[in-house]
């Protein structure tokens, strides 16, 4: 009775672990802190098809061989109840944590092999987000009790991964443009709002660049606003391929975008800048059967070149720099300058 | 426990006492594996289990699965047209199913338990129903 008692507690502090986890590495990491109070295995394993991940919690001496066992059997089981075709193992990102779980004279062979498991899926709502595994190299180590205490576990993870779920996707609805999948101007905000304090405080350049497509309106005039969605979606595209790994893209409004470029100095931002105009000017767009040839208007304005004081007047000096490019006939990047800004003629 | 079985006037089972059957042995099935794995999840299994045989015993389909048993209400109707022995071996493919499932997940440790309680009965329905 009071073994019973031992255990429950445990579970309890299991699953109180698991629910105030906020992300998955969390959430494995209390299980595996807390199960071997419960459960002798050798690998504790949960996968979540949503990235697809696999996190596997282990025992220190466990060989090679065992964990690519367990991986194996893992990914065939949810095969199995996903009824989905076979999961392409190098896709999923494997995570393994080694931990002391047994005294050293019990240390795993080298040549062990997975002789018994208990997988389970991690369900809810009718929907399998996953299975979590555990693991061992002895015959016949599991017993009814240790599935019953699993499958508490394993639906409390469910649960809180649903909740990791829709809280990613309302993530994505608050950052994300629903047209073209760039950033969003809320999300530039913020993310201005880091980038212009790192600056700001280190010293180290930062460089906006605002685009803006030339005469979209006949566009959408002309073709319909379903084919300049296309267009917008296009552009988008090349804007996102166009710039660095750190650089920020996002959709301002309308036909504008806006282009954070981190430690980036006048020239760099320049020469970032013209790479896309020119690339705008050379692709040939499909508008309703037809091709169209379209071009971009650009601004860049700079910290400290500009002596910009806050992010806002950041903001302000690269659509300064933008307008100048319009007026300056369109098809142009222009470096803000105070006045009327510089601006280059395509070549 | 076991349904009382009575034969209708052309001395063949009728659906409805084929229904009632397993309508109990799953209500056992459900009882014991629910409290090894939980409500979830063997919902998740019948469902899945129901959807692969589906095809072939489409009278399956009408089956109801929730977490908070399994229903063969909706099935009677879908089932006036079918011959016993067809519903029958619909159950015992699902059962079957159901069982590979559990050991897909667990090795031994389900069916070790649901075996000795549920499994004769199964047994039973069979024998009693191949008879005829």
């Amino acid at each position: 009775m009071r073994l019973i008692f031992k255990n429950l507690n445990v579970l309890r502090s299991t699953i109180n672990a698991i629910s105030t986890s906020i992300e998955i590495k969390e959430i494995v990491e209390s299980a595996g802190n807390n199960l071997p109070n419960l459960f002798d295995f050798s690998s504790f394993g949960v996968f979540w098809k949503e990235e697809p991940l696999l996190f596997l919690y282990q025992e220190e001496s466990c060989p090679p061989s065992f964990t690519q066992e367990v991986v194996k059997n893992m990914i065939k089981v949810f095969s199995i109840l996903g009824e989905e075709s076979p999961i392409d193992a190098d896709r999923i990102a494997l995570q393994v944590e080694k931990r002391k779980l047994r005294p050293k004279q019990m240390i795993m062979d080298p040549k062990a092999t997975l002789k018994s498991h208990l997988t389970l899926p991690l369900a809810v709502e009718g929907e399998i987000l996953g299975c979590i595994s555990l693991n061992s190299d002895q015959s016949n180590a599991f017993d009814a009790q240790d599935l019953q205490f699993l499958s508490v576990i394993g639906y409390q993870m469910a649960a809180t991964l649903k909740h990791f779920q829709r809280f990613s996707s309302i993530k994505n609805i608050a950052i994300y443009d629903t047209l073209t999948g760039l950033y969003n101007r809320r999300y530039f905000e913020e993310r201005l709002g880091v980038e212009a304090q790192k600056s700001f405080y280190s010293g180290t350049p930062l460089s906006l660049v605002m685009v803006d497509i030339d005469l979209f309106k006949k566009v959408n005039d002309t073709f319909g606003h379903t084919e300049g969605d296309q267009i917008l979606c296009k552009i988008s595209s090349l804007l996102k391929t166009s710039v660095r790994k750190k650089d920020t893209v996002a959709r301002y409004g309308g036909e504008e975008f806006i282009l954070i470029l981190p430690e980036a100095g006048l020239e760099e931002s320049f020469v970032i800048a013209e790479r896309i105009r020119r690339l705008v000017e050379d692709t040939p767009f499909e508008v309703g059967g037809a091709q169209v040839n379209l071009t971009i208007s650009m601004g860049i304005s700079n910290f400290p070149s500009h002596r910009a004081k806050s992010k806002e007047e950041l903001v302000k000096m690269a659509d300064q720099a933008l307008y100048d490019a319009k007026r300056g006939g369109r098809n142009k990047v222009c470096i803000y300058t105070g006045k009327s800004s510089q601006w280059t003629v395509p070549i | 426990m076991a349904p009382v079985l009575k034969e209708d006037k052309g001395g063949k089972w009728s659906s409805d006492l084929v229904l009632d059957l397993y309508s109990n042995l799953l209500g056992e099935i459900w009882e014991l594996v629910s409290a090894l794995i939980g409500e979830a999840i063997l919902a998740f299994l019948f469902t899945l289990a129901i959807r692969k045989l589906g095809e072939k015993y489409a009278f399956l389909n009408s089956l109801k699965v929730s977490e908070d048993g399994i229903s063969l209400d909706g099935a009677r109707e879908d089932c006036r047209t079918v011959a016993p022995i067809e519903i029958h071996r619909g159950f015992q493919s699902l059962i079957n199913q159901l069982s590979q499932l559990f050991s897909v997940l667990a090795e031994g440790v389900i069916n070790k338990e649901l075996f000795p309680k549920v499994f004769p009965k199964v047994k039973e329905a069979e024998r009693i129903i191949s008879q005829k």
